[in-house]
């Protein structure tokens, strides 16, 4: 049974962390995959072309494209590329993301416009690009966000324009509600990524947290592939939190 | 201050120990003058994991920062780089002092964004010398200056068994800067 045979998924920022486990899901179900990695000739681009390898081994096509979301030409190649090469997109998961770690009032000018133009803007581009193919399928899309959006991280502006971005997924539900394109988000609690490796080192004894409020990126993937599946037909517009709890256990000590 | 309990070849070992795990590379690839971007792939957020590991190597705290980052919080933005996102001149008179003249390849109109790749093994093995180095001489708990170590990367003090305590490596930054400030004003 592969609910996903014949679709096609493209996950943008997909070489590591939690992008990487969503391509591997979306494999898993059946779905050919569209990797992206920003950074040409480093270790993202290696990982992306070893799980291009995992995906193909598993009997389904996939490729990576090199393109940084931020800008409008890179986009227009990345889902050019998916077109030529694969003819369709039923599934855009919006999950690069690329932020400096320190305290908004002490972003420079050029860091505050690079937060925007990669987490904000970027993804719009991406959505902007993708509309003409998600339509012929009734396509879906999802943005992968962060409790960031909604609590203080220290040293985490990413966490507004997650915010944003949920207000974006509302919006654009709404919006392209008459192409039957349905937009979604899910809201993941803390993963132990890479990212979470810089994060540790300006939140003093994360790794005090109980092992069990730490969420795998499997865990998130999982959503994201329901947020793709018939079982959501009724959801639209939602960000899904998946913290294990997190958000909730906060106030009291764990395991009380 | 400065000590000699833990030597560089001992961090030049826990930094490549650190490589390989962080980048899964090969012992022979990593020379003092390999550059992590340039010779081995490394991205931003592999540097911030190998700072991890060096921190829970020798208990201390890396720069959270570059250095200019902290030349713009310290003079203004556009004193490092300008709106083209180059280096200016002073910034590379900066790096030229604090990374010498001759392993590295700064000029005034480089991108920011090559900057990293200037970063060596040997420039990293040096920013952890420099935060190992801020060890006071005696001991802030009981006084004796009886520092040691038994496993060659965690120094506490032979007399009370105090752990070591150093300057964070983005505070031994801005003291740098703050010193070159005042012999040179660049800024």
């Amino acid at each position: 049974m592969l609910p996903l045979k014949g679709k096609v998924a493209l996950i943008t920022g997909s070489s590591r962390g939690i992008g990487n486990a969503i391509a591997r899901a979306f494999a898993r179900a059946g779905a050919d995959v569209v990797i992206n990695y920003r950074k040409e000739g480093g270790s993202s681009q290696e990982q992306a072309g070893q799980l291009c390898e995992e995906i193909e081994a598993m009997g389904r096509r996939s490729f990576m494209v090199q393109a940084d979301i931020a800008g409008k030409e890179p986009v227009k190649k990345l889902f050019t590329e998916t077109e030529e090469k694969f003819g369709r997109l039923d599934y855009l998961v919006l999950n690069a993301a690329k932020a400096p770690f320190k305290p908004l009032e002490k972003l420079f000018e050029r860091e505050l416009r690079q937060l925007v133009e990669t987490n904000y803007i970027g993804n719009i581009f991406c959505i902007q690009a993708a509309l003409p193919l998600l339509e012929k399928t009734s396509g879906k899309i999802v943005f992968i966000s962060s409790l960031g959006s909604r609590f203080y991280n220290p040293a985490y502006p990413l966490g507004s324009m997650k915010a944003a971005m949920e207000s974006v997924v509302r919006d654009c539900s709404e919006s392209l509600r008459e192409k039957k394109i349905s937009v979604n988000a899910v809201c993941g609690g803390i993963v132990k990524t890479d990212s979470f490796k810089v994060l540790r080192q300006f939140w003093e004894n994360i790794d005090a947290l109980p092992e069990e409020l730490f969420v795998e990126p499997d865990e998130i993937a999982d959503v994201a592939l329901f947020l793709c599946s018939p079982g959501s037909r009724g959801i639209t517009g939602q960000t899904i939190v998946v913290d294990k709890g997190l958000s909730n256990a906060i106030c009291r000590l764990p395991g009380k | 201050m400065g000590q000699h309990i833990i030597t560089e070849e001992k961090v030049f070992g826990e930094l490549k120990k650190a490589i390989i795990e962080t980048l899964r590379t090969d012992e022979g690839k990593i020379r003092p003058e390999t550059s992590l971007i340039k010779d081995l792939g490394a991205e931003s957020l592999d540097f911030l994991d190998i700072n991890y590991r060096l921190e829970q190597a020798f208990g201390i705290k890396m720069g959270r920062h570059f250095v200019l980052e902290h030349i713009e919080e310290m003079f203004g933005e556009g004193t490092a780089i300008d709106e083209n996102g180059q280096l200016t001149d002073k910034a590379v008179e900066v790096l030229k002092i604090r990374f010498g003249d001759n392993n590295t390849d700064f000029r005034p109109g480089m991108d920011m964004d090559e900057v990293p790749a200037q970063i060596t093994a040997q420039s990293m093995v040096r920013g952890v010398m420099d935060i190992l180095d801020s060890l006071l001489e005696k001991c802030p708990k009981c006084g004796n200056s009886a520092w040691q170590s038994e496993d060659s990367v965690r120094i506490k003090c032979g007399s009370c068994g105090e752990a070591a305590a150093f300057s964070n490596g983005d505070d031994l930054i801005k003291e740098w800067l703050t010193k070159i400030q005042a012999e040179k004003k660049l800024f």
